[in-house]
């Protein structure tokens, strides 16, 4: 895994590294061949050294030294001829001055010196020749590099203007998507407001309604509360009246059950005044008795049993025909003998 | 700080706690109020003051059944006699019903009755089977039942027997109706007298002669256990105190001292008697152990003092006395202790006869010139009479103390009535031969 990533790395550099190090030595090679070239003739002129290191850390290789070189050349050329000319008329005038002595040797020399003179500028030439092939050759290719430098970067440039455009059309259908969507949102946001508005309205119609059926609850309840006050003292008077004429009628019943169950209870001969029987009794509303209870013995049976059978013996129990007063009073109540009056 | 809120947030849970509770016992409590206010209570302090309605149904029978009266009839007559009851006529009767099944409370109830007897008798050889069962007819429940049986010879006693039972099942008191009477008849003029102990059943019947003198018979009076009468016999022309065994005949001279010897009466425990003794002069009461005979005066005034009696706890003693100038009741808490006077009611109270259950003496009371019974309610020292047919004398309790026996005059002869011991019902009991004095009632022997 670490190993592809690493190689991926590695190839990725390459397409961008590798053409400027080529360009970067072809460079330096022209160059040393020609400082070659020169040193052998003019081996005093010295190249600048600024122009070169200059050119050398530059990422791209331009056409222009290879220009300037030629130029140099030419005015190298031109000094050359100069001091060559000034050289020949020194050395026409020493030799008109000592020609005549030396004039067939000298003629000699002159001529075999011509001869490897032109032998070294034939050499020259064509080394010169060489040299213009191989930068003719390394400008095509510069130029060729540089067009297609050009292409990529008009390829890049189509691309980043696509891009570009793409990125605008898409900004575009963004900006149409956001002012739509703004739009949209600004149509909500007003339809809220307005339904917000709305809602508000209804709330404070509604509170204000709220509370005006409050008002009026309130109103109507202590209208009530006085009435009901009203109704309660009327009819706890009612009650009061009716507890009162209850209470009268039960006390007749009363009466006439105590007076009814003396003429049916037989004491028995050992009853004392100190026994005591209570029986509890129900009834039905028409007199009947529903059931009878011993709740408290007198502890003689035959006094309990003379109650019971006192209490059994009557067939209809005298009760108020007031159903209320039945309820609360002869439903269920309690009879107790106690004997007061033995003979 | 924090102990504080906590404090009073505790006190605000309390008081929510609380609330409800409170509320729901302050509903409880009027809900309690409200049922205390609507259970009317109703007090009865009277009843009647008449008999209690029973029908007595006639017996089924199977077999040869004994001459005279009928169990059924016998025990209406005891029911009766008791004061208490009203039985009904067998004439009124829907139907003689015999057992359970046959009987309809609502018929019985129509007629007014209170309770029920029914049963039946069979004959089996010499004895006879009495199945009973009494029902309180209102509460349609069965209160009684039994089945037993007795000679033939003794029909009476399982009639009398029977009628106890219901007596004690009704009232709650034993019954008497199973015990003696002993009395002395007259008959004769003049010279020619005769007296006659006798023993009877309550109702009179069944009398037997166990004494006969020419002299008079006076006093009797029965031993606790109901096997020996003492009494006074005039036979060897002066009083002499007797103790005659009623199983043998046998008769034993108690007190034959100088001058009188007379009111014999026993003591609870049957092992001494009372009687009054003149033998130092003056009528005084005395304590005769009868084992040794031994004498113990009680009493020791210059008045007569007669008629003694043990008080129903058998510490105290009644007598008579005229040390206030006439005869009256008094009573000595403990013999020989100062007697304390008991009736200032009129100038004559003589004869006391206390009651079974220590509230009331009965005694010989003269009002106007009649001579009534009348008694003294120990508690109050309210005096009410007992009876008032006049020439009343002798008065005798039954042993429950609801009925007492008496002697009195009716045309022109002297005959034994009952009555309820609280003044109402009384009941004659049919007339012997001659005149009848002096009654006992016997105890109820177990």
């Amino acid at each position: 895994m670490t190993g592809n990533e690493r190689e991926t790395i590695s190839t990725g550099k390459a397409p961008w590294k590798s053409p400027v190090a080529v360009s970067v030595l072809l460079h330096l090679l022209i160059a040393i061949v020609a400082l070659a070239g020169w040193s052998w003739s003019e081996p005093m002129q010295e190249p600048e050294p600024n122009s070169i290191s200059a050119r050398l850390v530059s990422p791209e290789p331009e056409p222009s030294p290879v220009i300037n070189e030629q130029e140099q050349a030419r005015d190298r050329e031109q000094q050359k001829a100069e001091a060559e000319r000034q050289q020949a008329e020194a050395e026409r005038k020493q030799q008109e001055e000592q020609a005549r002595e030396e004039a067939e040797r000298r003629a000699q020399e002159e001529a075999r010196k011509r001869e490897e003179e032109r032998k070294r500028q034939e050499a020259q030439a064509r080394e010169r020749a060489e040299q213009k092939a191989r930068e003719e050759a390394a400008r095509k290719k510069a130029e060729a590099e540089a067009k297609e430098r050009e292409r990529q970067r008009l390829l890049e440039e189509e691309r980043r203007r696509q891009e570009e455009a793409k990125r605008k059309a898409e900004e575009e259908r963004r900006k149409a998507e956001e002012e739509k969507r703004r739009q949209e949102e600004a149509e909500r946001q007003r339809r809220e407001e307005e339904a917000r508005k709305e809602a508000e309205r209804k709330r404070l119609e509604a509170e204000r309604r709220l509370r005006e059926e409050q008002l009026q609850a309130l109103a109507d309840e202590a209208r009530q509360e006085q009435e009901a006050e009203q109704r309660r003292q009327r009819e706890a008077a009612a009650a009061r009246a009716r507890e009162a004429q209850m209470l009268s009628e039960s006390q007749k019943y009363q009466s006439l059950i105590r007076e009814r169950l003396t003429q049916a209870w037989y004491p028995p001969s050992s009853a004392t005044e100190d026994m005591t029987a209570r029986l509890q009794i129900a009834l039905l509303p028409t007199g009947e008795l529903a059931s009878v209870k011993l709740v408290n013995s007198s502890g003689n049976t035959a006094f309990d049993n003379s109650a019971l059978g006192a209490v059994r013996a009557l067939n209809r129990y005298p009760v108020p025909e007031n159903r209320d007063t039945f309820e609360r009073y002869f439903r269920q109540f309690t009879i107790e003998f106690n004997p007061q009056r033995l003979r | 700080m924090r102990l504080v809120i906590l404090m009073t947030q505790t006190q605000v849970h309390k008081q929510f706690v609380l609330r409800p509770l409170m509320l729901v016992s302050l509903a409880l409590f009027m809900l309690a109020a409200g049922n205390a206010r609507a259970e009317l209570l109703i007090r009865i302090t009277e009843g009647v003051d008449s008999a209690i309605p029973i029908a007595v149904v006639p017996f089924a029978e199977s077999g040869t059944m004994p001459q005279g009266d009928k169990i059924s009839s016998i025990i209406r007559s005891d029911l009766t006699m008791s004061g208490e009851f009203n039985p009904l006529a067998p004439g009124k009767m829907l139907s003689l019903p015999s057992s359970r099944s046959d009987v309809y409370f609502r018929d019985w109830r129509m007629l007014g009755q209170r309770y029920l007897l029914v049963g039946e008798l069979t004959r089996k050889g010499e004895r006879l089977e009495a199945r009973y069962e009494l029902f309180d007819i209102n509460r349609e429940a069965r209160i009684l039942g039994e089945t037993t049986t007795a000679p033939v010879s003794s029909a009476r006693s399982l009639a009398h027997h029977i009628s106890d039972k219901i007596y004690e099942a009704i009232t709650g008191e034993p019954g008497a109706f199973s015990t003696k009477l002993a009395y002395v008849t007259v008959m004769g003029q003049g010279d020619n007298m005769r007296y006659r102990l006798q023993v009877s059943d309550v109702d009179g019947k069944r009398a037997k002669v166990r004494l006969e003198s020419d002299e008079p018979i006076l006093s009797p009076a029965w031993s606790p256990d109901g096997k020996k009468l003492a009494y006074v016999s005039f036979e060897t022309s002066k009083p002499v105190i007797f103790v005659h065994e009623l199983a043998t005949g046998e008769r034993q001279k108690l007190a034959d001292f100088r001058g009188l010897n007379s009111a014999p009466a026993w003591s609870p425990d049957g092992k001494s008697l009372l009687m009054t003794l003149s033998r130092d002069g003056n009528a005084e009461v005395y304590k005769m152990e009868l084992a040794s005979g031994d004498l113990t005066r009680l009493t020791d005034h210059w008045a007569i003092d007669t008629s003694g009696a043990w008080d129903h706890a058998g510490r105290g003693v009644f007598f008579t006395s005229d040390r206030s100038g006439g005869p009256q009741i008094y009573h000595m808490e403990r013999p020989g202790s100062e007697a304390r006077r008991i009736t200032f009611g009129s100038r004559y109270n003589a004869r006391p006869r206390p009651g079974p259950k220590g509230d009331y003496v009965y005694y010989v009371h003269q009002r106007n010139n009649d001579f009534v019974i009348a008694r003294t309610n120990l508690n109050t020292g309210e005096e009410s009479l007992v009876t008032r047919t006049g020439s009343d004398e002798s008065p005798s309790l039954s042993p429950n103390g609801r009925l007492l026996i008496y002697a009195t005059e009716r045309d022109g002869t002297s005959v034994l009535t009952v009555v309820s011991a609280d003044g109402g019902e009384t009941y004659s009991l049919p007339a012997a031969e001659g005149e009848v004095r002096d009654p006992a009632w016997g105890p109820i022997v177990r």
